[in-house]
């Protein structure tokens, strides 16, 4: 994993990206207590622990980081997480293609929703080209995974007209 | 150890193999027609495979699916102690007399007296019971305690771990009784299940452990039950004569069954399709009496001695009884005394 | 229990026999394994019904073939695409994906064949010849010893954050943070839930695994053409067989550290409800501990990649010594072999030694067999399989999105299962993107929970006195064993630190 701070050719490091996972976890620490205040110690212990240790060790890294902002050695821009930005629309929509693969299988089924979410992620990584080969290659991947995991494995996906249709037909 | 016949074995396995894959492209819900069941019957089970609930309701289905001409199919959800495939079942099944749940009604019982489940209770029952496993104090075969009398007077000494299945749970229960009624110090560890339970006292972790018969008499060379939480000891030889807890300490417990395991169902599908629930009633209490199920239960390694059936009104007072008692000792069992 | 060697004779060359159960079995196994959600346990299930019919022994022998394949299957994607196949092969990417991307997969998967089969098999051999002994281990390990070898697997978190000691940290106490959601092992009260049901039994380990490793890789890996760099791509482009030969000697040449690594997976597969997983960790823990490069773990090391490998087979033949000796099965898919021997009437435990000595034998000589004919099997494979790194990342990406969503859901058929593995691949995503390690979090994930659950269990027996941590004599040279471990390998990182460039 590269972990070069400075990007853009930029003095500075851009270190606000560096802050969202300490963020995330700080934030979800703070809940974890709010559910065990009342719990029995056996529920408290190792969490009070876990999150003390957690949260001192973000307040040491926040507290470093915002001394080289202050030496103006940093700032605290998200460009490590967005760079390079020409990739982030593909990647926007390759997470919401992903998001909709698991929101409509339960109502279309693994082969449909299989086929129109390779088809669609992989004719948007190729930005349109070779149509044909991917439509082709979606459809063979589709029927296949349908093979592998409805019928042979008898994975408990929800049924759509596809696998209902095959039902019928084997 | 069974030698067996190398080639004879190899055209089994391919006629095996074939059979299997032959069977599985028929459509087996239209081979039977429409009338019910009308597909597969599914089963939530609210324990792991291979557990004890598992073994059951195998053994059970193998043998009442020919009754109902139908497949079942079980799925299994351990979660949360049971709750998770009690939540899916009330929330996801269809009521329509295909899908059952299968669990064990004591411990799942008292999870919703330790919290309440999402849905309304009274939406659910429990139909029929299949065995009656009372709940156990047993100690290791070669330990250093060998009678109750020996755990009692050693607790008296000095806090004895006892290894539990879960701490809500009726062989939990009936060990906290009798520490209440004799004196003795207990402390229940819950295991997460009869095997780690049977590994924990084995291994000499737990000073003893207190779980359901079923899974320790079939273990005469490991284990030896030292008392029943119940009120008739139903397996005398196979647990050396072990005494009842009322009769040995003069407590009037209820009986502590601890493995009861039942098929349970939405009310709404009874009152929907009394005609389907009837088939599956009368069905069921066909295979009680047939010597497959018998032979079924036998090779599983499990006493028979433990199957019986239990009606609805059977079920709903053995529940009953488990959450009464359960409130008594909620405290205990939450942590919040 | 005595050794008869006509009896071994007799039982190896029974087991060659039934090649024809096994070899089907074990390309099953290899391709179960490979599909993170799908298992040997699930797959044993999923086929019962043909299991139950056939013969006890030859179910048996089908059985032991898919357990011991699918461990080796799970570490083909995690060397090739960064997914590990389960949670016992997390710790495999660590180096074996570093390899990939340098163009170097065929000799990756040759050695992680090698370690694997090796390490298998000479665990095997030492389970049949001592397993009265080895069945002791399950006696003096208990919660407070288990306490100090889920810590020696988290040190590893320590190691990884050598790099950047901060960010390195936190990753794996956020890990940790996360792997106590759900009920707590004593009073099942439950904390950071959410209100989810979902997540009462604690977050699911597929769903984890599928976010972290696959759906965030997934997400990083389109800003490229290839998975692999300019110069592993012309690597590969030249590659054949020579360097799968290569990665077999280069393997055999790590003889002593496959020996080593695979008892350390042994012993703790000995114990009921440890695993792989914890084994990987602590084989990986230990070989960095105990090398002089320790530096290079992480960029493609032999070592790093041997040492998970040979561990994590180590576990397969260690956790049916329990179930064979005390009848009390070592993990999920001991357990289905129960099932499966119980409705046969076999009883496991001391007694079918005396009973029935082939048939308590037979699982680990159908394994020695399994892992023997695997090696044939699967190492004229390595070169096919490397070309899927040679594969676009335009086709790659959205086949590894939607195939390891469906493992993700195949665990425990939850819908819920799949989003949760999407937030996984965000966290990830960021994760990756800003130097956190994701593997530092898995670690955390997977072994904080098991960790609690010891801990949780001590406290309970002890009645809540801390001092039950230094309570035993073995837990207390295991503690001294932690904290010299740590140290050391804290030493030799200050000393390595000067001068040190080469990064693989």
């Amino acid at each position: 994993m590269a972990d070069d701070t400075k990007s853009g050719g930029s003095e500075k490091k851009h270190i606000g990206a560096d802050l969202v996972i300490p963020a995330v976890a700080l934030i979800f620490a703070l809940y974890y207590f709010s559910t065990i205040l009342d719990s029995p110690w056996t529920a408290q212990v190792s969490a009070f622990f876990i999150g003390a240790v957690l949260i001192t060790l973000i307040a040491v890294f926040v507290i470093s980081g915002l001394l080289s902002v202050r030496r103006g050695e940093a700032d605290l821009g998200l460009q490590r997480l967005t760079e390079p930005l020409s990739f982030m629309p593909t990647r926007a929509a390759l997470f919401a293609l992903t998001l909709s693969f698991i929101f409509f299988v339960e109502w279309g089924g693994f082969t449909i929703t299989t086929f129109v979410f390779v088809g669609a992620a992989m004719l948007l990584l190729s930005r349109g080209r070779n149509w044909k080969f991917i439509l082709a290659l979606s459809a063979v991947l589709a029927i296949g995974g349908y093979f592998l995991f409805v019928y042979a494995f008898e994975v408990r996906f929800p049924k759509g007209p596809f696998e209902l249709l095959m039902a019928q037909v084997l | 150890m069974t030698h067996f016949d190398r080639g004879a074995s190899r055209r089994a396995f391919l006629k095996g193999t074939a059979a299997a894959g032959v069977a599985a492209t028929l459509p087996l819900s239209s081979a039977f027609g429409a009338s019910f069941p009308e597909r597969n019957m599914q089963v939530y089970v609210p324990t792991r495979e291979g557990g004890g609930a598992d073994r059951n309701q195998r053994a059970f289905a193998g043998v009442w699916k020919k009754y109902l001409n139908t497949e079942f199919e079980a799925a299994f959800y351990p979660g949360a102690a049971g709750r998770v495939a009690y939540e899916k079942y009330m929330g996801l099944a269809k009521a329509d007399c295909h899908e059952l749940i299968f669990g064990n009604m004591g411990p799942e019982v008292l999870n919703w007296v330790v919290e309440p489940p999402t849905f309304d209770l009274n939406d659910f029952m429990y139909f029929a019971r299949v065995d009656a496993d009372p709940g156990i104090v047993f100690v290791k075969r070669d330990g250093p305690l060998q009678t109750i009398d020996d755990i009692v007077a050693e607790g008296k000494k000095r806090t004895l771990n006892v290894g539990v299945s879960r701490l809500a749970h009726p062989a939990t229960l009936g060990m906290l009784a009798l520490g209440r009624h004799t004196g003795a110090q207990f402390n229940p560890i819950p295991l997460s299940g009869g095997k780690n339970t049977r590994a924990g006292v084995e291994t000499g972790e737990m000073d003893f452990g207190a779980l359901p018969a079923g899974g320790i008499v079939n273990r005469p060379k490991n284990f030896k039950v030292v008392l029943m939480f119940t009120h008739k000891n139903p397996l005398p030889d196979l647990s050396d004569n072990a005494p009842t807890v009322n009769a040995k300490f003069g407590t009037s417990l209820p009986d502590l069954v601890a493995g009861a395991r039942a098929y349970g169902i939405k009310k709404a599908a009874i009152e929907k399709y009394p005609d389907r629930y009837k088939i599956l009633t009368e069905s069921l209490l066909k295979v009680f009496d047939d010597p497959e199920y018998k032979e079924a239960i036998i090779r599983t390694k499990a006493p028979w001695e433990l199957i019986g059936y239990g009606g609805p009104e059977e079920c709903a007072t053995y529940a009953k009884a488990m959450t009464d008692i359960g409130k008594d000792y909620k405290d205990l069992l939450t942590g919040k005394s | 229990m005595e050794f008869d060697p006509g009896l071994f004779i007799e039982l190896f060359t029974r087991m060659f026999g039934f090649w024809w159960v096994i070899l089907p079995a074990i390309l099953l196994g290899l391709v179960v394994g490979a599909i993170p959600g799908f298992s040997a346990a699930n797959t044993i299930i999923i086929l019962l019904p043909l299991t139950l019919s056939m013969d006890p022994e030859i179910g048996l022998v089908f059985m032991v073939a898919i357990y011991a394949s699918s461990r080796m299957g799970a570490g083909i994607p995690a060397i090739l695409v960064n997914i590990p196949g389960t949670a016992g092969a997390a710790a495999t990417p660590l180096d074996g994906y570093p390899m990939t991307k340098q163009g170097r997969s065929h000799q990756a998967l040759a050695i992680s064949f090698v370690s694997s089969v090796a390490g298998g098999l000479l665990t095997t051999i030492m389970a049949l010849l001592a397993m009265p002994w080895l069945s002791q281990v399950a006696y003096y390990l208990h919660s407070v010893e288990m306490i100090v070898v889920m810590l020696f697997g988290i040190s590893l978190i320590a190691s990884i954050a050598a790099r950047d000691t901060l960010k390195g940290l936190i990753a794996g106490f956020f890990g940790l943070m996360i792997g106590l959601i759900g009920a707590d092992v004593v009073y099942a009260t439950p904390r950071g839930t959410m209100g989810l049901l979902e997540l009462y039994d604690g977050v699911p380990l597929i769903p984890a695994l599928v976010g972290l490793f696959a759906i965030s890789e997934a997400f990083v890996v389109i800003e490229r053409r290839s998975i692999l760099s300019d110069e592993g791509q012309r690597l590969m482009e030249e590659a054949g067989w020579a360097e799968t030969w290569e990665g077999v000697k280069i393997a055999c040449s790590k003889w002593w550290h496959i020996a080593w690594t695979s008892i350390i997976g042994l012993v703790i597969g000995v114990v009921p409800g440890a695993g792989a997983s914890i084994a990987s960790f602590v084989a990986y823990q230990q070989s960095r501990t105990y090398s002089k490069t320790p530096e290079l773990y992480g960029t493609g090391h032999v070592e790093g990649l041997v040492a998970p490998e040979s561990a994590n087979n180590g576990v397969t033949s260690g956790t049916l010594i329990p179930l064979l000796v005390i009848g009390i099965p070592g993990g999920a898919t001991a357990a289905i072999m129960l099932v499966v021997l119980q409705y046969h009437g076999v009883t496991v435990g001391p007694d079918l030694f005396n009973d029935k000595p082939q048939l308590a034998y037979a699982p680990f000589t159908a394994m020695a067999v399994t892992y023997f004919l695997m090696i044939f099997t699967i190492l004229p494979l390595a070169r096919y399989m490397s070309k899927v790194t040679v594969v676009s990342t335009t086709y790659m990406a959205p086949i590894i999105i939607s195939f390891t969503l469906v493992g993700a859901f195949v665990s425990r058929d939850y819908m819920f299962d799949m989003y949760l593995a999407l937030a996984f691949g965000v966290i990830g995503y960021v994760a990756r993107k800003t130097g956190y390690h994701v593997a530092a979090i898995l670690i955390g994930v997977i072994l904080g929970p098991l960790l609690e659950t010891y801990f949780l269990r001590a406290l309970k027996m002890s009645q809540g006195d801390i001092m039950v941590l230094f309570s035993s004599r073995l837990g207390n040279v295991l503690w001294v064993g932690l904290f010299l471990s740590v140290g050391l390998s804290l030493y030799f990182e200050k000393r390595k630190k000067p001068g040190n460039a080469d990064d693989g």
